[in-house]
């Protein structure tokens, strides 16, 4: 476990997203009904930065091409939830955002990378 | 390009070329619909008669329209489409809306449907709220194609049980209410 310190709980409100970089690996902190989240920066459909993401609900969506993460979990909930299963080409696109364990002490928000 | 058209948005504080790749990114996703709800459309055999088949059909045409329309706005603001089609489909700003695995499954179809409007919906709101006060031309361009995302949303969800759209049937198919007024090649 190797937890760092990424942000004040302030800087990260709810229903908001910050995205950061943390010895070179982009992350971004998600707020999701007051609980924060912290996930790999980025999307893995096209690896484009998730710098100014929105949050819909527990989803975060992509600025480029919308798809969407359930910041819980992940897992890609859209296009996932209409893309035809028998494509194989397609699958490959819906892989997971790796998350992260998130701490919160003393006001701060610390994040374990490994 | 309009240079001084330009150079008014740059100096309202909006970098033109984010906004450049948000155009071009809904121009793609507008093109690419049109395409995918094209096969949707042919293939909406006898759900609810012919009724989904026209719902589709007006707004398979109507993002054309769209894409019509947020073309020249795209120059003007000098940007260009990608000369290689395939580029301008890979920049698409929303997932292709493929046929479902069982195109005979209705609601598999409206899902693809609704989702793909929601996406649009998402996209002109990013696009209104960057540009509101700021780059009026380029806001109500986007200001129009929402009012038709957000009907076009409100159709298939009402197809999918979520309630009542509270509209009724276009005039014509693709009569685009709102954009055809930014449309100066297809609408007298």
């Amino acid at each position: 476990m190797a937890f760092r310190k990424l942000a004040r709980v302030e800087d990260v409100p709810p229903g908001r997203t910050k995205f950061l970089h943390a010895d070179g690996k982009p992350v971004i902190l998600a707020n999701f009904e007051g609980r924060i989240y912290a996930t790999f920066g980025l999307c893995p459909h096209r690896n484009n930065p998730l710098e100014g993401a929105t949050m819909w609900d527990n989803l975060i969506d992509c600025p480029f091409h919308h798809f969407q993460y359930d910041v819980t979990t992940g897992e890609n909930y859209f296009p996932e939830n209409v893309y035809p299963k028998d494509y194989n080409r397609l699958q490959a696109q819906l892989r997971p955002l790796k998350t992260y364990a998130v701490e919160l002490r003393n006001g701060e928000v610390w994040v374990d990378l490994e | 390009m309009g240079k001084v058209a330009r150079q008014v948005v740059e100096q309202a504080g909006v970098n033109v070329d984010v906004l450049l790749d948000k155009l071009l990114r809904a121009a793609g996703a507008e093109f690419t619909t049109f395409y995918y709800y094209t096969i949707l459309r042919v293939n909406a055999i006898g759900f609810d008669g012919e009724g989904l088949k026209e719902i589709i059909e007006d707004a398979r045409i109507e993002d054309r329209n769209h894409f019509e329309a947020l073309t020249p706005r795209i120059y003007e603001l000098g940007g260009a489409l990608p000369r290689d089609i395939r580029g301008f489909a890979d920049i698409a700003g929303c997932p292709d809306a493929y046929l479902p695995q069982n195109p005979r499954d209705m609601k598999a179809m409206l899902n693809v449907l609704v989702e793909a409007e929601r996406c649009a919906v998402r996209t002109y709101t990013e696009i209104c709220n960057m540009t509101f006060g700021k780059d009026h031309r380029t806001f109500e361009l986007a200001l129009a194609i929402l009012h038709e995302e957000i009907e076009h949303e409100a159709w298939f969800s009402e197809y999918l049980g979520e309630g009542p759209s509270g509209h009724f049937r276009r005039g014509a198919p693709g009569d685009s209410p709102y954009v055809k007024r930014f449309m100066t090649a297809d609408f007298k």
